[in-house]
């Protein structure tokens, strides 16, 4: 019978079989964006922020090395930063600190619980739950910090 | 939630208006990807589909997309909406707000346009893919004579919405991702014959189970029911000593 | 053994009909080559509610669909094992005008090799609660369901993994004709907006209710009346069984279960165009109104989607303006036969269930064109599975 076979082909072939561009969440034509803030649940907001607290956390970190090395000083170095510690924009930056370890720790506990499948389906109910707890300790510590003023 | 009588309510108040789509475009060859702007009328039941098909037809027949069953059943036209996960069928246009930008889902390689190849998302699974399981609708109901249970198809309708929403395939494309995991907590939970021997091994490795790290938008996306994220985290139960926790079951309708 | 390289096919629509035909044809040696527009199924076939045909539905008005339905309802269980949710389904008789119909339905079931079994009311309630309470009988018969893609995706995977070359997003843009004979087309690639040529011994016309726009390329007719029907889809699983209404065939007389979902169908009127359906609101409405006849609960529930799919039956322009009364049957024209030209087949009719046999039908036309010696083999050929498709062969 006929001997002809496809002698042309589909053009671009090749390029179809090639690895296509991969677009990553973001704003604009990709990959230009990296965070995409658009549609996003409660989830990825307590993910992003467990992230910048963990990162605040490690920065207050060293800053309190370095703080308590000013012991090495001696009395009045130390005695000068004392002074510092209840002026009232430092006292505001320890309720922010405050913030940080209370959302953090309390975040943690959550991801724990879901996370080792002991409450795999709860993460929103948590997030609200922790809310309210972090939001009532963080108003009592502000206040307590806030009277040394 | 829409019944009988607001449809029918929505089809007496149809209002032509217009909507204006950015578009993703590409095609092979070019140097970078951009965006054609479309005005498409619009009425109260339009869906985003509907809208594509209307550019497809009447402006632009170099538009490509994927599409297939019109009712979120293959899973096959999955998109980005205003940076949302959806899927085109079932999202209507009215609700979007005056301009709406649509792009490719992320984290899978696009072939041309709002197409993807889906050939990444699909190497991910385990090599044993559920498919059927036991029905739990109305399982008080009795079943007919010759068969044991009724079956019904697994919800993951394999769309990739979870993979496009998690935030970690930006990090690395070898995390397997969540629909891949939740599959193997569906064999794990219900395995039908299957061996199912190596699948919380295959699941207990670095860019398994552990690689997630609890952002949710996986479940936030998913259109099927599917509830990848819990699955996870029933994996990791499993793993770490406990029993595989079974999310709730979707309750029976009445 | 023969020398000649093994003929081309070059098969235009990736439907259903399209990728079992690449299947059978790739299984007795023939060299294939399937383009569609768009992604595979992604025109009626993908779109339809998903039913296993028993064939019931047809068994008073058109024997020949009802028996082709039953039978290839049995060899797609056997090649596609997994692929369907089997739980069977009813025929409910709702008032005294079904009861009249419940007759001739056995006789017909039973002289077109469809087994059935009469059921009381409380026998169908205790299998589906949701049924409407006030139903007068049921018969059970072998109904069942499937995912209108992921079945047909089987028949791609494998024509794939045995070396057909299967090319979404190419569409034809014209025939290539000389003398009466096709042999090829212009194709438009449109992942890379390129155009070219691709040869073939034989072209198919595959393209269901687009078969009209591609046999004009080639200077012939075929009788196709595009015939859209709309579809209703709605939050929960209603039924395990899918649920027809025991009459004629009519509007919004079955519920099929869809994972989560629930999809009454089905309304009929014709088209010119297929690209441009429409989905008429009143047509959703009966849906909603016909479909609560069997299950109330329609009327409650949640809506998912409204959409339409065209059905290609074949019969001449001039006929009823409804469709319905047109065969369900398949066809394959030889346009030799029928037009005076070489290289031209066109593959149309049938349903979602009939696509083996409408594929063998054809790949057995073509083999004769092509003095190619080969049996099918696709009765008994496991199919592999719908992943396949997607990964390289």
């Amino acid at each position: 019978m006929s001997q002809t076979t496809s002698a042309d082909g589909l053009p671009g072939l090749e390029e179809r079989a090639q690895r296509g561009p991969v677009l990553r969440k973001g704003i604009g034509v990709a990959p230009s964006g990296w965070f995409d803030p658009r549609g996003r649940a409660i989830g990825s907001w307590a993910f992003a922020a467990n992230r910048i607290t963990g990162l605040g956390l490690v920065f207050y970190l060293y800053l309190h090395l370095g703080v308590l090395s000013i012991l090495l000083v001696g009395k009045s170095g130390w005695n000068d930063f004392v002074a510092l510690a209840t002026n009232i924009v430092f006292l505001g930056l320890d309720v922010l600190l405050l913030f940080g370890v209370l959302f953090h720790g309390l975040n943690g506990v959550r991801v724990a619980l879901v996370g080792t499948g002991i409450v795999p389906d709860r993460q929103k109910a948590l997030f609200w739950a922790f809310s309210v707890i972090g939001t009532l300790t963080l108003a009592y510590g502000a206040f307590r910090i806030l009277g040394r003023a | 939630m829409q019944t009988a009588t607001d449809q029918a309510a929505a089809g007496a108040a149809e209002a032509t208006e217009t909507r204006r789509f950015r578009v993703f475009r590409y095609k092979r060859g070019d140097k970078a990807p951009h965006f054609d702007t479309f005005d498409v009328p619009i009425e109260s039941r339009t869906t985003l589909l509907d809208a594509m098909k209307w550019i497809q037809l009447h402006r632009d027949a170099s538009l490509m997309l994927r599409h297939s069953c019109y009712h979120a059943s293959c899973g096959t036209c999955g998109v980005r909406v205003n940076g949302r996960e959806v899927l085109l069928c079932v999202t209507a246009v009215h609700d979007l707000g005056l301009e709406i930008t649509v792009e490719p889902v992320a984290n899978i390689p696009v072939l041309t346009d709002l197409v993807v190849d889906m050939e990444e998302f699909y190497a991910r699974f385990p090599d044993q893919h559920p498919y059927v399981r036991e029905s739990e609708f109305n399982a008080a109901a009795s079943t007919p004579d010759g068969i044991a249970a009724y079956v019904r198809y697994e919800d993951c309708i394999e769309c990739g919405l979870c993979l496009s929403a998690c935030p970690i395939p930006a990090t690395t494309d070898r995390y397997v991702g969540p629909a891949a995991l939740a599959a193997a907590q569906r064999m794990l939970e219900e395995p039908r014959g299957a061996d199912v021997a190596d699948l919380l091994d295959w699941a207990d490795e670095p860019d398994g189970v552990w690689r997630c790290h609890a952002a949710f938008e996986c479940s936030e996306a998913c259109p099927s029911n599917v509830n990848p994220a819990a699955r996870i985290m029933a994996l990791r139960g499993a793993l770490v000593g406990g029993a595989l926790v079974i999310p709730d079951r979707v309750e029976e309708m009445r | 053994m023969s020398t000649t390289a093994p003929a081309h096919i070059l098969i235009v629509g990736g439907g259903g009909t399209g990728g079992a035909l690449a299947h059978d044809l790739t299984l007795r040696g023939l060299k294939v080559t399937l383009v569609d527009r768009g992604e595979v199924t992604s025109g009626t076939t993908g779109r339809h509610h998903g039913l296993l045909h028993s064939g019931a539905r047809y068994a008073v008005g058109d024997k020949e669909s009802a028996v082709e339905c039953i039978e290839e309802n049995m060899i797609l269980r056997r090649i596609c094992p997994g692929s369907f949710e089997e739980n069977d389904g009813l025929f409910v008789a709702i008032d005294d005008e079904d009861m009249e119909y419940l007759e001739p339905f056995l006789k017909g079931c039973a002289e077109s090799g469809i087994p059935t079994q009469q059921l009381t009311p409380s026998e169908a309630l205790a299998l589906e609660p949701n049924l409407n309470p006030e139903l007068k009988a049921a018969v059970r018969i072998p109904d069942g369901t499937m995912d209108a893609m992921r079945m047909p995706l089987r028949f791609f995977a494998t024509a794939k993994h045995n070396g057909a070359k299967i090319h979404p997003y190419a569409e034809v843009k014209d025939l290539i004709v000389h003398d009466r004979v096709v042999s090829g087309a212009v194709v438009h690639d449109h992942v890379t907006g390129k155009d070219g040529q691709l040869r073939a011994d034989i072209v198919v016309n595959a393209t269901g209710p687009w078969s009209e726009r591609i046999a004009s390329m080639a200077g012939v007719d075929v009788p196709i009346r595009p015939s859209p029907g709309v579809l209703l889809a709605l939050r929960g699983r209603l039924c395990n069984m899918v649920i027809n209404r025991l009459h004629k065939s009519g509007d919004g007389d079955i519920v099929v279960p869809q994972r989560g979902l629930s999809v009454v169908g089905t309304s009929s009127w014709t088209v010119e165009n297929p690209d441009d359906l429409g989905v008429p609101e009143d047509h959703v409405q009966r849906m909603y109104d016909e479909g609560a006849k069997l299950i109330p609960a329609v009327k409650r529930v949640e809506f998912r989607a409204a959409w339409s799919a065209a059905r290609p039956l074949i019969g001449s322009r001039g006929d009823e303006d409804t469709g319905r009364e047109l065969s369900r049957t398949f066809k394959t024209f030889d346009h030799k036969d029928s037009d005076g030209v070489e290289g031209f087949v066109t593959i149309t009719g049938g349903k979602g269930t009939t696509l083996r046999g409408m594929a063998e039908l054809c790949a057995n036309v073509i083999c004769g064109k092509l003095g190619v010696e080969a049996e099918c083999r696709t009765r008994e050929t496991v199919l592999l599975p719908h992943t396949a498709y997607y990964s390289a062969a």
